[in-house]
């Protein structure tokens, strides 16, 4: 009987609906349910973190910065001492505010103390109170004031790294604001213009200028046979037609010279033209330093670097980018990732924040050993470019503001930019590391609408290196 | 299957009620006698009931009420968890001197008052109905009725939760599309089951179009979706004719294409079906919270009353199948869903027995209502599909919806025992 196919048919409909309905669940068991149990609309988290007395955050010298105490059973009150000084690389824990940075990456180890079998039976049978994993940062608190300092009023960021580790020493960014004070500051913080809340060092996005020849001298060393002995022809200007050229930082001609010269001296038509020679070379040695790539770090996320895929067809927009303007972005993080490169015979190491995990009594549970990140130019490169970036600081654009015996390497930049359309006053970069036959520390810094004075970073930069290295 | 293995089953049954309501019991601190009483008055309906059945009604399927009850306990069991939460919470509020403590409820005696009332209604139908077929003369008595319940709301509703289906009388609240499901199917069956022509389809379709336009405007696009999928299987059963449900497909594609473009708050249904969360602190606020609860559960759970079911909106009703699976898994989920399918097969079944047409077709129109309604709802709450709030039959706390379930299954259990005559 018809009635009785159709039933039968009917059921086979609902069973298929239902195995559908099995399927999509299973799916966001596998695949779906970790970001919705992390995401910070889930408030059992809170529950959960007002549970355990979360763990402290100590710099590189077991000084703490973030701490937390108990008001009472279901309360605490996190205390940043670092205030204004580590907010953005710290961040902020708070069950109104939400929660940032490294309390974020590493909530789960602040919260949660991991205990064996025994620990556990104790502290079942003793009643202890819960607490989180400790951890201590390769932060140098001592650095990290002094660049927040150095910095001052301007608006800019400075990153510091060990060149041969990875570890982080300092980031700052600023304007900067006190997590102290969150539900006083909130919604003015939001309103600011200047955005205090964003990271700059790793989250800020500028173009290069100046500093971006480092790669595009690695580059040319890579590609060009007998690039250094050349000798280049600088009248002053580079044009690609009636309406468009660059030209040299206040329309200086250097005339003949070798390329060591044309990087200490910063000349954009030599630059500019070995851009030109390049193409799509340049466009591969940036990717390989990272640009286009997420430099992966397990404490950070650092934004993508950009740097243009421009054709052949266009010599203006190739030159642009070999001199570091045009569409080419780049964090200070990742401009500091290149001067650690040199630094370290080609090697980036993998940029990190936390060296140890301790146990709630600062007795050891873990330590992590920093990892390469990649090979990024051949080691006679890294030293080609190195003693390149020694000259800058002795004869060229740095050498105002060098500080005798530190043996600083580096390379200077002003970067146009356009606000709105409007030229604004240039960003002054500084990257570089030192010492010139050992380097320990590889730094990076920007300030914003720093001006036509070069010096202003590097000048920032020196004082940076010579509180370490003291 | 023999008599001996349906009692075993009955008394699996009771031993998954004593493991759940002893966990219960220990959970508030073996202090509060409540949920051991609340067992043996479940223990005592159930037996009694499946005693009356076996004994004057050998004939019918009792496996549709076995599901059921199983079902039904799975939900008051979940339902007095609930209700020790709200306790508590409400306490915390008092101690902390809160302008507006959260109140106190009393889910799970209500649905067990609810469970009594439904398995009356259902043993009624077995005993008192004698010829099922003799119902299918009052045609435009369902007619009348089906407009009625279906418009009531439109004119007399109050809004809950966004949606214009509840109406109060006399401080009883009940929701009178639930009770215009019933007479819908009943009203199609006996429009249906002599069919011959398209002709014949003209009167059902406008009462189908006109019940669905009031559902659209009450904003209870859940029980829309129920009415379609109710009336589509049971045109298919009734005519054998694939064009039909495809004519009818393209017609609701279309209507519901118009409704999205007119109704600003479907618009914001499909809106959060996409994209729950970009607006997970405001419009999609209980489905991230309820996607959150099934994420943290995992595959087995955090056990009774361990889970948060207090950061889930509306999880009594609604949201109540999130909140058992963070508690009990993934696993008691799917387990769910087996059962309702399961409950689906034997209740189709008695469709396939069933002696005449009009029975078989409210067979048929009552299954896809319980398999409709959970397909929507679970659907619903785990984003497979946009979310309408609908209740889980059976499971959810509502007098209104366990009344007009154990209804339906009694009608079913009914045809399912003169089929075999």
């Amino acid at each position: 009987m018809d009635l009785k196919k159709n039933i039968k048919k009917v059921l086979i409909v609902y069973l298929l609906l239902f195995i559908a309905l099995f399927s999509y669940i299973g799916y966001f068991e596998v695949f779906k349910a970790k970001d919705a149990v992390q995401s910070s609309f889930n408030s059992r988290l809170w529950v959960k973190r007002a549970e355990v007395l979360r763990g402290t955050i100590y710099d590189r010298n077991m000084s703490p910065i973030s701490i937390s105490k108990k008001i009472n059973d279901t309360k605490q009150v996190r205390e940043y001492k670092g205030g204004e000084y580590t907010a953005q690389v710290l961040g902020y824990v708070d069950e109104k505010y939400g929660i940032t940075e490294l309390e974020k990456k590493y909530d789960n180890v602040l919260s949660n103390e991991q205990l064996d079998v025994k620990e556990t039976i104790t502290s079942l049978v003793e009643g202890k109170n819960k607490k989180g994993h400790n951890i201590v940062t390769t932060l140098d608190m001592d650095l990290q004031k002094k660049c927040y300092d150095l910095i001052g009023d301007n608006k800019g960021a400075a990153v510091c790294i060990n060149p041969k580790t990875g570890e982080v020493l300092a980031l700052v960014s600023k304007p900067s604001f006190d997590p102290n004070s969150l539900k006083e500051d909130w919604a003015s913080l939001l309103k600011n213009q200047d955005s205090p809340l964003l990271n700059r060092a790793i989250n800020g996005l500028y173009p290069p200028g100046s500093t971006f020849k480092t790669v595009t001298l690695v580059s040319a060393l890579t590609n060009i046979d007998g690039v250094e002995n050349q000798t280049f022809k600088d009248n002053g200007k580079l044009k690609f037609n009636e309406k468009e050229w660059i030209e040299n930082y206040g329309g200086a001609a250097f005339g003949s010279i070798k390329l060591n010269k044309a990087f200490y001296k910063s000349s954009n038509v030599v630059f500019g033209g070995l851009g030109l020679t390049l193409k799509d070379q340049l466009y591969t040695t940036a990717e390989s330093l990272y640009f286009n790539k997420t430099i992966t770090s397990s404490d950070m996320d650092i934004k993508k670097s950009q740097f243009p895929k421009a054709k052949s067809s266009e010599p203006g927009n190739l030159a642009q980018s070999a001199i570091g303007q045009g569409t080419v972005l780049a964090t200070p993080m990742q401009m500091a990732i290149i001067a650690s490169a040199v630094a370290n015979d080609g090697v980036i190491m993998q940029p990190y924040l936390v060296s140890k995990i301790l146990k709630s009594d600062n007795s050891s549970y873990e330590n992590i050993e920093s990892k390469e990140l990649a090979q990024v130019m051949t080691k006679e490169t890294a030293e080609k470019v190195k003693k390149y970036m020694r000259e800058v600081v002795l004869y060229g654009t740095g050498r105002n503001a060098n500080i005798k015996g530190l043996e600083i390497c580096g390379k200077t930049g002003t970067a146009d930019f356009k606000k709105n359309g409007v030229d604004m006053p240039p960003h002054s970069w500084f990257i570089g590391f030192a010492p010139y036959n050992n380097p320990d520390i590889a730094v990076a810094v920007i300030i914003e609408e720093g001006g036509r004075n070069s010096e202003k970073a590097f000048s920032i930069a020196s004082k940076i290196i010579k509180s370490y290295e003291k | 299957m023999g008599e001996n293995r349906k009692i075993g089953l009955l008394l699996l049954i009771f031993l998954f009620g004593a493991v759940g309501f002893s966990n219960l019991f220990l959970l508030q601190g073996n202090k509060e006698l409540t949920p051991i009483i609340i067992y043996g008055v479940i223990v005592l309906l159930m037996s009694y009931s499946y005693f009356i059945i076996k004994r004057f009604f050998v004939d019918g399927d009792t496996f549709i009420f076995m599901i059921a009850c199983l079902l039904t306990i799975i939900g008051i069991i979940f339902l007095y968890r609930l209700d020790i939460l709200n306790l508590y919470l409400h306490n915390q509020d008092i101690l902390a001197k809160a302008k507006v403590p959260r109140v106190i409820t009393n889910y799970a005696l209500k649905q067990l008052i609810f469970f009594a009332v439904g398995i009356t209604a259902y043993l009624i139908i077995i005993i008192v109905l004698r010829n099922f077929e003799n119902l299918r003369k009052y045609k435009y008595v369902y007619l009348v009725f089906t407009v009625i319940f279906m418009c009531i709301s439109t004119f007399f509703g109050s809004e809950i939760l966004g949606a214009k289906n509840w109406v109060f009388i006399l401080g009883y609240s009940f929701q009178p599309s639930e009770f215009g499901k019933i007479f819908l199917v009943l009203y199609l069956a006996s429009a249906l089951d002599k069919y011959k022509s398209w002709k014949n389809l003209i009167e059902p379709a406008a009462v189908v179009t006109i019940s669905l336009l009031f559902m659209v405007l009450q904003r209870d696009l859940g029980s829309a979706l129920i009415f379609f999928g109710i009336s589509v299987t049971m045109l298919y059963i009734a005519t054998s004719k694939f064009k039909y449900v495809f004519t009818c497909l393209i017609l609701f594609f279309l209507g519901s294409f118009a409704s999205y473009k007119i109704f600003y708050h479907i618009r914001k249904r499909i809106m959060i079906w996409k994209q729950p969360w970009v607006y997970a602190s405001n419009e999609s606020y209980q489905l991230v919270q309820s996607l959150i609860a099934l994420g943290e559960g995992g595959l087995f759970g955090k056990g009774l009353g361990f889970g948060h079911p207090e950061f889930v909106p509306v999880n009594a009703s609604d949201f109540i199948f999130p909140t058992i699976c963070e508690d009990l898994g993934m696993l008691m989920g799917f387990a769910i869903l087996i059962l309702f399918f399961i409950l689906f097969y034997r209740c189709m079944r008695a469709a396939l027995t069933a002696k005449d047409n009009f029975s078989r077709l409210v067979a048929v129109g009552y299954s896809s209502m319980i398999a409709a309604q959970t397909l929507v709802i679970v659907g619903g709450v785990t984003n497979a599909i946009p979310l309408t709030g609908i209740t889980l039959p059976l499971i959810s706390s509502g007098g209104s919806s366990l009344i007009i379930t154990y209804f339906a299954l009694g009608v079913i259990q009914k045809i399912s025992e003169e089929g075999k005559e």
